[in-house]
């Protein structure tokens, strides 16, 4: 009989449990049945939940302690022990003598301290980065709420003189429209006079527009029709689908058709609904394979499996699918997975610039029209380039000059009569005009500004540096641009596809979500979850389609680097120090 | 599901000919009967010459041979063979043994039936049984010798038509078009159809593979509505398959088995690889020109092929055992799988790359939920040329197959039989240089469309074609590969997606100038048997081969497993796959299963683990899914349904040695692993109709749940003993419909009264680690306080057990006594070759009269205690008397009584 004893001596929680047995028989921990010391692994299970056998593999609901010296002890399944492999690195679960277990605690143990320690330098470098990016958020965010206020108030003052302006403008309006009233009346009057009959047929003129939209239609189609191989393959099979020698040739088409690689993305060219109608009643187009070449055929019926079909007829086919959008692709997947963890984030100092790069690259993109200033900080950078243009004089203020402008227009025009003062009225509607660009302008520059500010930062802003950038990485073909609080997509080459619009933080700040991108045939619509890790930088580090059209992506970046989880990582190795044998110095 | 891609009865010349025939209409006479080379001969020849049918005129011969344990097989050929084409017979398909029994016929004796002017010819079949051959009208029968009883028939009903090849005349136009494509047919008609009767018999079942009811539902008839098409029997590769359609799907086997109260069962098998469509035919459907009086115990059937001979067997039974024994005995036993291979897979189209493959075996063992194979799809090669890896997404092969290796598990990669036309991949340019193609019917390489694109089919009807393909199994030949991997064969109909009806054109040419008319159904048959016996050389000969195929032909059984196809993740299929797998099982196929889950679609939560608790059960157990559904891996629905899939998985490993036992005795008698209730219960009328519910072997009654938030399922028990409830332990009786509670946690799983079963308690990370395990015996006690059951172990991988290698065990129980025997036959298990360390944990006693405290077994001497215990430790089931810790081993002889 094996000694537990020593397994069981170590397990501090344990260890009162099992004392109990000193004195009788003790309880499950299930509290099911009742064992006595001699059913302590004696291998056979007696409670269900395996406590009377912590050290044998009789209860498939067991758990065995291993006491990894050298290393961190460890619980492991039942089902591991004594099964011919080695689980625990002290080889104790191995003790049948069917396999010789090496201990290897202390080589695992200092792989596994050294790859924790450069975790907590890691965590500590990323603490002193988030820090500074929540100072400099903070700030930012003050500044663009004094900016708020500050539109706020030009905002009203405008809004007040652009009234003023519209009035007058429609008083001159007004006065204009009177006096285009009676020119026409007179006008009418004398050519009533004139002309008896001369009525131009409406109805007619309509007809003859719609044929000629009909025509170029049609032109277009069969311009379409010429060019398609598909076409033409399929009109000639019909023409001699009595004729062998065609057909037999018409198999060996796949060579031939190959000059045309533009089917190969499409292979259900919808061109073809012309041919339709030669008796068969079928009414998806795409599934009319009766009239395909032989290539087209094989391709048309093989998309079926591949799911394969252009994004325009999937719609109607897919539709039905969105209503299982759950989460069942769960934190499991990625929880485990090797080289997410944070360690590996500290590996390369290259490329500081690759953001910024891209980020006012992206900001080009987005914002087009406006100038962005990539180079400063983005918080007022924004805000300064877009009123360049008006506040080139700086002394008054340009809402007083505005003021003063409008002023002095108003007092010129003040009493008009018909007619009215040509030139007046010109330069009101100018200053209306610019007066109201000014207004939108100040207008949605306020609204973008309290958009943003209205998006979830974190808990203590340390998100906000994540506005208006956008994180890139290139896997195989691929690019994949992840823009937080807007939108990440997929580029590949002039084509892009939309993984998802911003929706929101999950998982306690964990995770980024993006939801209904663009619309997966046979599938879901695209979404997309970004992992976040404690890195020292911002960085795509992996990215997958774990299920189809479900992506999941791997962000490093300073904001997860927590105070908690530095402690918690601290103590884990002050546990795992304390754990080394004695005189085991560093080899 | 593209119904008009398919063709129907109507738009198929041969059938919408036969089934317009009417009853009687066959005008021959069998003359010049004579006993030759032990065989019965006979030439058939018309009554009357018919003008009409000139070419039907020459006499047809008629070949009758009996075979032990009661077969008789009849072939009619043509006389004067064709100088320009031989029908095609096919080969490779009946065993070698099989031949060897036959019975030396010398004697005939003549007897005048129901009045005819002339004799019919008697002989002897097997002890109680003869076969007739009625000259005139011509008939053929098994029948019992004491009452004159038919047992079977041929052309009972006179439409028997063997359309005879014919020189093409001026005018004749044979070709025949379907859509797009044209079939030039180049022999012209040639087709054969005759009537089959199954006296005695109240169903009749088999003939897959159609995705419909177990007992097979008419097709002809005054009040068929369900069917008017009939049950065609054509390989096709069918996208997203109706669940309920006689719809001819991936394989074919035209064996169909009978069964009555009144008598019992007799089989009927016709060797013949083209089209073949089957009419079953509702009582009264001949009312209006009836030859016959009616019989309700009678089922007729019409046998239509568009080519080949006929080549019947007929098989008397007279149980259903019987029968599947006699067929089993002429198109071979099922193989002996692995042991790894009767546990779980784990599939899906695609497991994208290595870091996947790892990321989901590590999940399994993270959850501890057990599997012991992992699949590759078709995307882990380089553009879909087979034997080839993807080495962007693969790029160490054969590292991570002995990653998986070191913890007890295997994989498996696709291997299908298009090969893609690109000069640069070995496989191709060494079939194109040695001419191993199919070749179209003008005579070039078959140029066809499938995954890779422009793709071409190796002609594996020529011996030399298979060798060589076998060859390529090597791990010299297939780079990547190690001793852990096998294979599976899908797309193997062939699926040809730019052929009629996604196939290869019927006038395509193989070996010796055959058409694929006449082979068709034979293709995947071949390509399995190809592959698996590339294993075989691979192994040297020593390690079993593991090959999952689509396509099926009678014997592919021996080829290894078979799996329903490209099912669909709905409740409905759910149910269709347990007659799908038992129509499989009691034709031979014993080792099958449906994709658990549903190929297509994404199947509900619950969807999902009622499919694993019934998958657990079948013989063939594998979660799959389409490369557009969501990830369904067990852990990923939750704790809560994680633990009920890792239970359902659980119970499945738990019962692997009464699985391997039970692939034992398949593998000796053709009996199924997984049997339709009638089989064990033949004179229960009750369970003739039964699908819902399976035996698995003679002891575990299974029933699936088969709709949403079930709260009762009805659950017939058949027999007079009584049933106990695999979790709470409860008796339930049988020759009952009980109206059963159901909760999530399980569907209905009950023990036999009279059976014991061993299992393997253990949680284990695959059966490899389980070997050492200690046993658990259930003995489930009748009303005679009796039980008796059996257990087969052996090394799980070689071929040694033919030599004696294992361990055989009989169990039986009674008078309070549990005894432990060799079950083998001395000559058979050589107690030296092979044995077992392990020993009984635990006896469960199920409907013991209670009271019994210890137990006393010898030798030895030794006093066990017998307390209370779980029936299932992992459930919250009932309480059952357990003896303790008997710690005998399991390949010893020993007894244990109750005291």
């Amino acid at each position: 009989e094996v000694d537990y004893g020593n397994i069981l001596s170590k397990n501090s929680i344990d260890e009162n449990y099992y004392k109990g047995l000193s004195s009788g028989a003790i309880k499950c921990k299930d509290g099911s049945k009742k064992f006595t010391k001699a059913q302590l692994n004696d291998d056979f299970c007696d409670c269900p939940d395996g406590s009377d056998e912590p050290g044998t593999s009789a209860c498939p609901n067991g758990k065995f302690y291993c006491k990894n010296a050298g290393h961190v002890p460890q619980f492991i399944y039942s089902s591991r022990v004594n099964d011919g492999i080695c689980d625990c690195c002290d080889g104790s679960d191995e003790y049948d003598g069917k396999v010789k277990c090496p201990n290897t605690c202390w080589e695992v143990g200092k792989v596994a301290r050294d790859k924790l320690k450069k975790k907590i330098a890691t965590f500590q470098e990323g603490i002193t980065v988030r820090r500074k990016e929540i100072e400099e958020a903070k700030l930012a965010i003050a500044k663009e709420e004094a900016e708020i206020s500050k539109l706020k108030n030009e905002e009203k003052v405008l809004k007040a003189r652009v009234e003023q302006l519209r009035e007058k403008k429609e008083a001159i309006e007004k006065a204009e429209e009177d006096e285009r009233l009676k020119k026409e009346k007179e006008e009418k009057a004398r050519k009533e006079a004139d002309d008896a009959k001369q009525e131009p047929s409406k109805a007619e003129e309509k007809t003859d527009a719609q044929e000629e939209a009909v025509k170029t239609g049609i032109h277009d189609k069969i311009g379409l029709l010429e060019d398609s191989p598909s076409v033409k393959d399929a009109v000639e099979g019909h023409d001699n689908a009595a004729d062998e020698e065609q057909h037999n040739e018409a198999e060996q088409v796949p060579k031939e058709s190959s000059q045309h690689p533009e089917i190969k993305e499409e292979p259900a060219p919808n061109n073809n609904k012309a041919d339709v109608s030669s008796g068969n009643e079928e009414k998806d187009a795409t599934e009319n394979t009766e009239s395909l070449s032989n290539e087209e055929l094989g391709r048309v019926v093989g998309s079926r499996w591949l799911g394969k079909k252009s994004e325009k007829e999937t719609e109607s086919v897919g539709a039905g699918t969105d209503s299982d959008h759950d989460e069942a692709l769960s934190d499991n997947h990625e929880e485990e997975h090797p080289g997410y963890d944070s360690d590996v984030d500290d590996h390369q100092d290259d490329d500081e610039h690759k953001y910024d790069d891209d980020d006012s690259e992206d900001q080009v993109d987005d914002f087009a029209g406006e100038d962005h200033d990539s180079s400063s900080h983005k918080s007022d950078s924004d805000d300064d380039s877009d009123f360049a243009d008006t506040t080139t004089t700086t002394s008054p203020s340009w809402t007083e000059k505005i003021q003063q402008t409008v002023k002095r227009i108003l007092r010129s025009v003040n009493l008009f009569r018909t007619p009215v003062n040509i030139s007046d009225a010109d330069s009101i509607r100018k200053e209306y005009d610019e007066a109201s660009a000014k207004l939108t302008k100040i207008e949605s520059k306020l609204s973008s500004l309290k958009q943003k500010l209205k998006q979830d930062f974190g808990r203590d802003k340390e998100f906000y540096s994540f506005h208006g950038q956008c994180f890139e990485s290139k896997e195989n073909k691929y690019t994949y641009k992840i823009c937080p609080f807007k939108q990440a997509s997929q580029v590949e080459g002039y084509s892009t596809t939309r993984l998802g619009n911003w929706d929101k933080f999950e998982d306690s700040y964990r995770t980024m979500l993006f939801t209904s991108g663009d619309h997966c045939w046979n599938g879901p619509d695209r979404s997309l979850k970004v992992k976040l890790r404690c890195g020292l930088k911002n960085e795509v580090t992996d990215i997958d389609e774990p299920s189809r059209c479900e992506y999941l992506a791997f962000l490093a970046t300073p904001a997860l680097c927590l105070e908690e989880k530095l402690e918690e990582l601290q103590n884990k190795l002050e546990t795992m120090n304390r754990e080394q044998p004695q005189g085991h110095d560093e080899l | 599901w593209k119904k008009e891609e398919f063709r129907d009865c109507n738009q198929t010349p041969f059938c919408k000919r036969a089934r317009s025939r009417k009853p009687g209409s066959c005008n021959l006479r069998a003359t010049d009967v004579s006993i030759s080379d032990g065989d019965l001969i006979a030439k058939l020849v018309p009554k009357e010459e018919n003008p009409e049918q000139l070419h039907n005129n020459k006499p047809l011969v008629l070949t009758l041979s009996v075979y032990q344990d009661g077969v008789m097989r009849v072939k009619i050929d043509e006389d004067d063979q064709n100088p320009k084409k031989k029908r095609f017979q096919v080969p490779d398909v009946i065993e070698e043994d099989f031949l060897n029994t036959k019975l030396w016929l010398t004697r005939v004796k003549e007897e005048q039936i129901d009045g005819d002017s002339s004799f019919s010819s008697v002989v002897y079949l097997s002890d109680g049984y003869e076969g007739v051959l009625r000259h005139d009208p011509f008939e053929i029968f098994a029948r019992e010798s004491k009452n004159g009883k038919r047992v079977l028939s041929i052309n009972s009903n006179g439409l028997f038509d063997f359309e005879q090849l014919r020189e093409k005349k001026e005018g004749d136009d044979w070709e025949e078009r379907f859509r797009s494509h044209t079939d030039t047919r180049p022999y012209g008609p040639q087709s054969i159809s005759f009537d089959v009767s199954f006296y005695g018999a109240d169903f009749v079942y088999g003939i897959p593979q159609h995705a419909t009811s177990l007992a097979l539902k008419p097709t002809r008839g005054p009040n068929v509505e369900e069917y008017s098409e009939p049950y065609r029997l054509f390989n096709l590769d069918v996208f997203e398959y109706l669940h309920e359609s006689p719809f001819g799907l991936y394989g074919s086997i035209p064996f169909m088995i009978s069964h009555g109260k009144a008598r019992g069962s007799s089989g009927f098998f016709w060797l013949n690889a083209a089209e073949m469509q089957i009419d079953v035919l509702g009582s009264d459907w001949n009312s209006n020109d009836s030859m016959w009086p009616l019989n309700n115990h009678r089922v007729d059937t019409l046998w239509m092929s568009e080519a080949g001979v006929v080549d019947t067997f007929f098989f008397i039974g007279p149980g259903p055992k019987d029968v599947v024994r006699q067929y089993t005995s002429v198109t071979g036993r099922p193989s002996m799988p692995q042991l790894f291979a009767t546990a779980y897979h784990q599939c899906r189209w695609n497991y994208r790359d290595e870091e996947d493959v790892y990321n989901v075996d590590s999940k399994f063992d993270e959850h501890d939920i057990p599997y012991d194979v992992l699949w590759l799809d078709i995307e882990h090669t380089d553009g879909k040329k087979y034997f080839t890896w993807d080495r962007v997404l693969f790029p160490n092969p054969e590292e991570m197959q002995n990653k998986l290796a070191a913890k007890g598990r295997h994989m498996v990669t696709i291997v299908d039989p298009h090969i893609k036309r690109d000069e640069s991949y070995h496989i191709h340019k060494e079939a194109l240089e040695k001419g191993y193609y199919v070749k179209d019917a003008t005579g070039k390489d078959y140029d066809g469309w499938c995954w890779p694109g422009a793709s071409s089919y190796t002609d594996l009807l020529n011996p030399e074609i298979r060798s060589w393909w076998s060859d390529k199994f090597s791990l010299d030949s297939y780079v990547g590969s190690t001793k852990y991997l096998y294979i599976w064969n899908d797309m193997n109909e062939p699926s040809v997606f730019n052929g009629p009806e996604v196939t290869m054109p019927r006038d395509a040419l193989h070996h010796g100038g055959v058409e694929h008319r006449e082979l068709h159904n034979l293709y995947g048959y071949y390509f399995h048997m190809a592959t698996s016996n590339g294993l075989l050389k691979r192994g040297d000969g020593k390690d079993r081969p593991f090959v999952l195929a689509r396509a099926f032909f009678a014997g592919s059984q021996r080829y290894g497993a078979i799996w329903t196809g490209d099912n669909t993740a709905e409740w409905e299929q759910l149910r269709v796959s347990v007659p799908m797998v038992l129509s499989l099982s009691i034709s031979g196929i014993v080792f099958s299963g449906a994709d658990v889950g549903g190929f297509f679609g994404n199947p509900e939560t619950e969807l999902l683990v009622r499919w694993y608790q019934l998958g657990a059960y079948y013989p063939f157990f594998r979660g799959h899914a389409h490369h557009d559904t969501k990830r369904r891996e067990p852990w990923l629905f939750g704790e809560k349904n994680t633990q009920l899939m890792r239970e359902a998985i659980h119970v499945r490993y738990m019962y692997l040695p009464y699985f391997y036992t039970l692939f034992r005795e398949a593998n000796s008698t053709g009996t199924p692993v997984a049997r339709p209730l009638w089989m064990e219960f033949p004179g229960d009328e009750n369970t003739f109709s039964n699908d819902e519910a399976f035996m698995v072997g003679n002891g575990l009654l299974v029933q699936g749940v088969y709709t949403e938030r079930a709260k009762h399922v009805s659950v017939y028990l058949p027999g007079e003993e009584s049933w106990y409830d695999l979790r709470s332990a409860s008796a339930y009786k049988g020759g009952h419909t009980h109206k059963y509670e159901v909760s999530e946690d399980t569907i209905p799983s009950f023990q036999r009264a009279g059976t014991i079963i061993p299992r393997k308690d253990r949680l284990r990370r695959s059966s490899t680690q389980m070997e050492n395990d200690p046993y658990t015996l259930v003995i489930a006690l009748n009303s005679s306080q009796a039980a008796e059951g059996e257990l087969y172990i052996d090394d799980g991988k070689s071929f040694e057990f033919k030599h004696g290698a294992f361990v055989h065990r009989r169990f039986t129980f009674s008078s309070g006594k549990l005894i432990s025997s060799n079950a083998a036959a001395p000559s058979t298990a050589e107690s030296n070759l092979f044995s077992s360390e392990c020993t009984v944990e635990r006896i469960i006693l199920l409907g013991l009269t209670p009271g019994a405290k210890t137990a006393l077994i010898e030798p030895g001497n030794k006093k066990v205690e017998i307390e209370l215990g779980p029936i299932f430790i992992e459930g919250n089931g009932g309480s059952v008397l357990t003896i303790r810790k008997p710690n005998v081993r399991i390949a010893d002889d020993w007894s244990i009584q109750i005291l």
